[in-house]
């Protein structure tokens, strides 16, 4: 995938978001613990480009997603977005009916195939739906539009009677692909559309994704818990760990150097381009954080094997370590961290 | 890019073939495909259709009406004969009449076959005049024997009354409280388990604390206090009424509850969350993606909840809180048979009730858990 030319104008940034659950009154009087799923995220989303968004499972990926997909309501922050008419808008703090109009432009692909689409509605209903509920299409109209998203994601315009039963994993996140597009949005954020498929579909779901990326000048938010697919897809990538951004970086220099020792632990769980390859297996150790109950410090110190004195008292702020290259950690650039991309070099 | 294989088409019997021509199998279809798989489901089903059929169509069905007395006081049932007392084959069924004695000590009637008199049993005969659905004059009968002659089924009782008739007239009654009840039920069991579900907070502390608080009351007692509460001088469709509003004030319980749950998983399904995302309204989401994901769901709950509502009204009747004569339903024909006297030597008085109740619950349950298994089409 191509890199972000120099003039691209941001599309989505994201400024000290927010989501946190819990933390209310219940009925008899006791006070739930605050879940800090999303704990102050900033980042910006240039438009046309493939937004990497990894982390492990439970650091807040999904919720983060939704959130500016406005599927959630944030806590806090804001979601700034670029209409096509120019200015700037607030997704976050937008009340339901101004929200309106920019609904469409901002869309949503699913990991879970099965729980994706109304069991009890046909392809028709579920990909024309979202264009009768914004007055985009209506009758025959419909079917028209529907069949030919049903041709673009590779299905055929016939299956539109069917029900989503009756269609594989990976045609089903095919279906979700077409409904996503039935808006004709400018963004979307695709929250693992592959984890949940098997390896032989996997690469057929992104080339699709990436087809229709450069076809219509799409911007992806790509959230993935594995460092393959998002070295493959994506432009610049930010690293999740419990609600909070610890790196952010160009793919290719992500790769190459990790600035976070988390990130240099997600690394060493992707399989090396050379099997023969040897590397001192450094995985993760430990659970991820509680994000009710966060530890002082760096939030990661427990897991962390760098970790020095400060790291358990003092947290860490996002700082900007070179020209768009983030990182929360204290000791940034004074640690000689292996990426993927020098080991497979080393052992040319 | 290459496409996947064409679709699979689930539990189809007939492998359907690809292309525009296929049958497009609907979750309806699958979910009649898996209840058509217990056969006692699918057995019981058709007889519960017959049941209501022959409540809708009482006075055709039953061979008299339900106030006729005939000489014939506490006869036990006719059996139907094709060969006579000398061995000998009719083709057209018949009955022997009774010849009536009385018990010099108890002065009770008793009855021997009459073998000189034989009644042949013919189908579509003419009998007594009724109204059809009340308003429609006719005179054909289901079954009968010739005027003249007597056809007694199920016997008859104190009055001389035929009891299979009586059945017939009870059925509508006991079944139509159990359908209605539940009717009520659904529709309170869905507003308030999906107010429930759907707004969480409060409100749905308040609505669950209240569940639970009548679940925890002993259904019976909780019936019987309230149904003592309806006063006696009312006419006997008030009272059919007031004992329908009391069976369902429990039993939309375990509708709301089950509401609730599937609202509150339907909630977090991906596709509900897809159709926030494009702008879908609340409404919308409620009519077209929650409600048809939940019928299925609460359909099985009612079933499941019609033979109690059944049993209720059978046990309130019977404990002489319920419905009265000359109102009659199963539960007042078991009621009327209390005395020790009719258990002991009139049996088929209280047999024909009980074996009535106690198929209808059965089927019911038969049906219930069947479509428990077919509700979920898509799992194995
Ligand atoms: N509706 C919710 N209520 C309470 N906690 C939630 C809710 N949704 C997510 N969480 C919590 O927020 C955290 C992040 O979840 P999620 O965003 O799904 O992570 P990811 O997508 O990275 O796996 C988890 O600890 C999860 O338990
Ligand atoms: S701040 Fe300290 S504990 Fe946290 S990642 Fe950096 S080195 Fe490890
Ligand atoms: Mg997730």
């Amino acid at each position: 995938m191509s890199s972000i030319s120099v003039q691209a104008e941001p599309i989505l940034s994201v400024r000290d978001l927010k989501k946190h659950f819990g933390g209310k009154k219940t009925w008899s009087g006791a006070v739930s613990k605050t879940i800090r799923a999303v704990d102050g995220v900033t980042f910006t989303i240039y438009e046309g480009e493939t937004f990497g968004l990894v982390g492990e499972s439970g650091c807040g990926k999904t919720t983060l997603g939704r959130c500016i997909a406005r599927a959630l309501d944030p806590t806090g922050g804001e979601v700034v977005y670029a209409p096509k008419e120019g200015g700037a808008v607030d997704l976050a703090s937008l009340k339901p009916r101004d929200l309106r109009p920019y609904r469409q432009d901002v869309q949503m692909i699913f990991q879970d195939p099965i729980s994706s689409l109304n069991p009890r509605m046909t392809l028709l209903d579920i990909i024309g739906e979202p264009m009768v509920v914004n007055g985009l299409a209506r009758g025959e109209e419909v079917k028209h539009r529907v069949g030919d998203l049903l041709e673009r994601v590779g299905l055929r315009a016939e299956y539109m009677v069917r029900y989503p039963h009756a269609f594989s994993g990976g045609q089903r996140q095919r279906i979700g692909i077409a409904r996503a597009l039935a808006l004709n949005p400018r963004v979307i954020v695709c929250d693992e559309p592959v984890s949940a498929l098997d390896v032989s579909v996997q690469a057929q779901i992104l080339n699709l994704l990436q087809d229709l990326q450069a076809e219509k000048n799409l911007t992806y938010l790509f959230i993935a818990h594995d460092l393959g697919v998002v070295e493959y897809l994506c432009d610049r990538v930010a690293v999740m760990y419990v609600g909070q951004v610890v790196e952010l970086a160009e793919t290719s220099d992500l790769f190459a150097r990790p600035l976070h020792p988390y990130t240099e632990a997600l690394m060493s769980a992707v399989p090396p381009a050379n099997p023969r390859a040897a590397r001192a297996p450094r995985l993760l150790e430990g659970d991820l954080a509680n994000a009710a109950n966060l530890p002082p410090g760096c939030h990661f110190h427990p897991r962390c094997g760098y970790c020095v004195e400060r790291c358990r008292t003092e947290e860490p702020e996002l700082r900007e370590y070179s020209p768009g290259r983030f990182v929360r950690c204290h000791r940034a650039g004074e640690l000689k961290l292996d990426g993927v991309a020098e080991l497979a070099e080393a052992d040319l | 890019m290459t496409v996947e294989a064409a679709p699979t088409t689930a539990t189809a019997p007939s492998a359907v073939a690809d292309g525009v021509t296929a049958r497009i199998i609907s979750p309806r279809r699958l979910m009649w495909w898996k209840f058509r798989k217990h056969k006692l489901a699918v057995a019981s089903a058709i007889f519960l259709i017959l049941a209501y059929l022959a409540t809708i169509f009482a006075g055709f069905v039953a061979p008299y009406d339900p106030a006729t007395r005939s000489r014939n006081l506490y006869a036990p049932p006719q059996g139907i004969h094709f060969f006579d007392e000398i061995g000998q084959f009719h083709l057209q069924p018949f009955v022997y009449g009774w010849k009536m004695t009385r018990d010099l000590e108890t002065l009770s009637p008793v009855y021997t076959v009459n073998p000189e008199e034989k009644f042949p049993v013919g189908l579509f005969v003419r009998g007594e005049p009724y109204k059809l659905f009340g308003v429609i004059d006719a005179d054909v009968r289901l079954f009968g024997v010739a005027e003249g002659g007597y056809f007694h089924l199920a016997g008859t009782d104190h009055f001389g009354r035929d009891m299979f008739t009586r059945l017939v007239y009870g059925a509508q009654i006991s079944l139509s409280v159990g359908i209605i009840s539940v009717l009520v039920s659904l529709v309170l069991g869905l507003v308030i388990g999906g107010i429930s579900g759907l707004y969480g907070g409060w409100i749905d502390n308040f609505i669950q604390r209240v569940i639970e608080a009548i679940i925890a009351i002993p259904t019976i007692p909780l019936w019987l206090g309230l149904a003592a509460a309806v006063p006696r001088d009312w006419p006997p469709l008030y009272q059919y009424f007031a004992i329908l509003v009391v069976l369902s004030l429990i039993s939309w319980t375990s509708t709301a509850r089950v509401a609730r749950g599937r609202f509150l998983a339907l909630r977090e399904q991906d596709f509900v969350t897809a159709a926030r995302v494009y702008g879908a309204s609340r409404t919308r989401i409620i009519a077209k993606h929650l409600v048809p994901n939940l019928m299925s769901y609460v359909i099985v709950t009612l079933t499941l909840a019609i033979p109690g509502i059944i049993i209720g009204e059978t046990a309130l009747s019977f404990l002489g809180v319920g419905l009265k004569a000359p109102t009659v339903s199963w539960g007042v024909l078991l009621q009327e048979s209390q005395k020790v006297q009719i258990i002991q030597f009139y049996p088929w008085l209280w047999i024909g009730p009980a074996v009535c109740v106690v198929s209808v619950v059965l089927a019911f349950n038969f049906v219930g858990d069947g479509a428990r298994d077919a509700a979920d089409p898509f799992s194995r």
